[in-house]
């Protein structure tokens, strides 16, 4: 197994329903620079009369809609640089695919 | 009994298809966990749980069995179960009131359908469980391909906690994904020793990917596990059994394990599994008290009892079995404490129970005890009227536990004693076991006067007959199996009768007016009050209710039991002095007679769910028989040089099938059947059975 490349720390937490749910993993590099983030998948989301599909959280924390949305079971975003570089059902996962799109992972 | 930890117990059962090997493999638990120090065999019928007269004969398991061993300081109460879909309700009651459970998968077959019934019913209680794939020494095993059914069939994610090293006659061990070793045996005997020893070349690389498969799925259920991961780039095994064990109760993935029980392979780490990975009483979320009467189910959570022996007592009453001692009441006690002497209230009944005797059971033998408590597992000998199903619990807190909901009978016989002076003990004997089987129904038909026993197969009926005869000395006559079918309606209609007597001393006089509209498939009855200004006076409205409901019981077309339509008291009439219960009663009797004719009414018969392992050159011989039972085929699957052909047949085509399909395939081909549902018989046999019961 290959240890990742980057210092992966959670980042926002829902703290719904008394279960707190880690909706980002950040990774930094030695500098202490966000390089990477998986994010997690949510939805359906209803707010006001519209309903979302499938939302994630942006860098800022904010709630934004995937269009188009994620196949089933991609549950989580891996992000490099404000972009979406790959999908996976996992949180692990994701941040192996989120360190391949780095390079040399 | 309680003197081990509440967190060292553990409640599992063991369920199935049939034949996949679920007291081959509980006998070998009792034998490495020291109970037994021979091995029982189902072929020989000498197994600890199989101890009925009949199971021992015929080699299956009939009634669920509880036994007790201990592993690695814990105590473990197994309770193996029936695989037969006829005995379904033993499955049904154990998983109820179980904290987790081993499902066996055959490992040439994979998923088969009464292993798909056993698992729906496992998701209904939220019954966490690991998998055992099993017989990996027969020819065609193939793990992988049985990983691939679990997923297929039953919608999960399986992870693989095990590889196989070999297969079929080569199968020697397992690599542990854990520990990341192999586990080799030395042998296939009983007692066969086995070591730890670095994974073999050849399974390196392949247990490395399924390793991390583990390890992304298994962490993520535990973010604190990720941050230990992020930091070493691995987790340690006890923070990995940690994120296994808070999946597999929540259901998130499902832990799968491999090996033979009959060769005596895979069966300790399984123990090592069920220890690690099922939780013990504590780690459940508790058991759901039922919603009070009139508060809709979802109106919040429902109140949940946590295992505490110092809270009150609460139990589940969940198998009745009377044999030359008395009654013995099996209970699930979640709460509390109990002594011998203690009384409890029935809160399902509403009335106290002085516990006699209480015993821990080991199959068909007994341990007195002079106290029980929550997480416990026990007989209670001296309860007058508990059923399957029943609470009991402590006055001061008298809660209703969750029922279970049980199966519908789907076929008939009628049943009679060969000699007149048996009639009493053939009812005696009839009722008894029909308290102890939620699934067995008795009733009088009201116009032959004959006692007609429904149950949920031609073998489950045999069984009881067998018993009769065996346990209460009564040698019966038995009826052809006769469909168990039902009647409905296929579109509303409005009726309004007036039952009018008033001629002459006090009259009767009563007048509804009911809408009869059909329901969605498996929803019975409704009844509806929509009376506005008091047409008809409130007292009056339950003798309607039950007009229509004993009614029911007969149907307009051939006399079967109504179902799945609503009744809404619309309007009515009353008199002040002639009106009564009694005559609102018969009114709504006659205007569901009435009413029912003109709603379209249609005779329903139970659909099969029918699955054919047949070689593969009977396959035409085999689907063009289904096909002239007015079958459906469903699908047809290769196993190997066999195929597998499902299909939903009514139940009226199957009786003696086993006789034909043997004849039609020389004894090669097997099958197995589970009921589906219902639907409208064809015109031409609906016409048929209405001439039958004119």
């Amino acid at each position: 197994m290959q240890p990742p490349r980057l210092h992966w720390m959670r980042g926002r937490v829902d703290e719904g329903d008394g279960k707190p749910r880690t909706l980002e993993w950040i990774g930094i590099d030695d500098a202490g620079r966000t390089i990477a983030r998986v994010v997690r998948v949510r939805g359906p989301l209803a707010s006001g009369w519209r309903l979302y599909r499938a939302v994630a959280l942006d860098a800022q924390g904010r709630v934004v809609e995937l269009r188009p949305t994620p196949p089933a079971g991609a549950g989580w975003l891996a992000c490099v640089g404000g972009q979406v570089v790959g999908r996976a059902a996992l949180p692990l996962q994701a941040v192996r695919t989120a360190e391949a799109a780095l390079g040399g992972g | 009994m309680t003197t081990t930890a509440l967190e060292k117990i553990r409640n599992i059962g063991i369920t199935a298809h049939i034949d996949a090997g679920k007291t081959t493999t509980t006998e070998r638990i009792l034998y490495y966990t020291g109970v037994s120090h021979k091995v029982g065999e189902v072929h020989d019928g000498t197994t600890t749980t199989d101890y009925m007269e009949q199971e021992r004969e015929r080699g299956i398991t009939i009634t669920s069995a509880a036994v007790t061993c201990e592993w690695a300081g814990n105590r473990i109460n197994i309770i193996d179960t029936p695989g037969h879909i006829d005995f379904n309700i033993e499955v049904n009651r154990s998983l109820r009131v179980l904290d987790g459970a081993i499902f066996i998968i055959e490992g040439v077959a994979g998923v088969q359908p009464q292993s798909e019934t056993n698992w729906r019913l496992a998701d209904r209680y939220n019954v966490p469980r690991i998998i055992f794939i099993n017989k990996l020494d027969r020819t065609g095993a193939d793990f992988f391909r049985a990983c691939d059914s679990l997923k297929e069939k039953l919608d999960i994610v399986a992870l693989p906690l095990q590889l196989p090293i070999g297969i079929e006659d080569q199968f020697r061990g397992v690599v542990d994904l854990v520990g990341m070793k192999a586990i080799v045996w030395e042998g296939s005997e009983l007692g066969a020793k086995f070591h730890d020893e670095p994974i073999p070349e050849a399974l390196v690389e392949q247990a490395r990917a399924y390793r991390q498969t583990l390890l992304d799925t298994a962490l993520s259920v535990d973010d604190a596990a990720m941050e230990e991961y992020f930091e070493h780039g691995d987790v340690g095994v006890e923070t990995l059994k940690r994120c296994i064990k808070a999946g597999t109760i929540t259901g998130a993935f499902r832990p799968v394990l491999c090996g033979t029980a009959f060769k005596n392979k895979g069966v300790q780490p399984l123990l090592d599994a069920v220890i690690d990975y099922l939780p013990s009483p504590v780690d459940v979320p508790g058991i759901a008290v039922a919603a009070e009467e009139g508060q809709e189910e979802s109106e919040a959570e429902p109140r949940r009892i946590k295992a505490d022996p110092q809270a009150p007592f609460a139990g589940l009453a969940f198998k009745i079995i009377n044999d030359k001692y008395g009654t013995l009441t099996f209970v699930r006690i979640y709460a509390g404490t109990l002594r011998t002497g203690d009384t409890v209230l029935n809160t399902t009944k509403g009335h106290r129970e002085r516990v006699g005797r209480m015993f821990q059971m080991h199959a068909d033998k007994r341990a007195e005890l002079k106290e029980v408590s929550a997480g416990d597992i026990v007989a209670f000998v001296g309860l007058k009227d508990t059923g399957t199903g029943d609470t009991l619990a402590a006055p001061q807190d008298p809660v209703v536990l969750e029922r279970m909901a049980f199966p519908v009978p789907v076929i008939d016989i009628s049943v009679e004693p060969r000699t007149k002076d048996s009639v009493d003990k053939m009812t005696i004997g009839l009722q008894k076991l029909a308290a102890e089987d939620p699934s067995l129904r008795l009733k009088t038909d009201q116009e032959t006067g004959q006692t007609i026993l429904s149950g949920m197969g031609e073998l489950h009926l045999e069984i009881i007959i067998d018993r009769l005869r065996r346990e209460y000395g009564v040698e019966a006559n038995i009826g052809a199996p006769q469909v168990a079918y039902r009647e409905t309606i296929t579109r509303a209609h409005t009726e309004t009768y007036t039952h009018k007597k008033q001629t002459g001393g006090s009259g009767q006089y009563a007048e509804v007016k009911v809408t009869f509209a059909p329901l969605e498939r498996n929803t019975g009855f409704e009844f509806e009050n929509s009376v506005v200004g008091g047409a008809v006076p409130r007292e009056y409205i339950p003798a309607v209710e039950k007009g229509i409901r004993s009614q029911s019981d007969t149907g307009v077309l051939a006399g079967f039991p109504t179902v799945d339509f609503k009744a809404s008291l619309l309007d009515g009439k009353y008199h002040d002095v002639d009106s009564s219960a009694l005559a609102f009663e018969i009114a709504a009797k006659a205007c569901f007679r009435e009413g029912m004719k003109k709603a379209a009414p249609v005779i329903l018969e139970p659909i099969m769910d029918v699955e054919v392992t047949t070689p593969q050159d009977h396959v035409g011989d085999v689907v063009g028989d289904l096909n002239r039972r007015r079958g459906m085929i469903q699908n047809q699957e290769s196993a190997g040089s066999t195929v597998i052909v499902r299909a939903h047949v009514p139940l009226k085509e199957m009786f003696g099938y086993i006789s034909d399909l043997r004849s039609m395939t020389k004894g090669r081909a097997s099958f197995t059947m589970q009921f589906h549902h219902y639907d409208p018989v064809p015109r031409n046999i609906a016409d048929e059975i209405m001439a039958k019961s004119a």
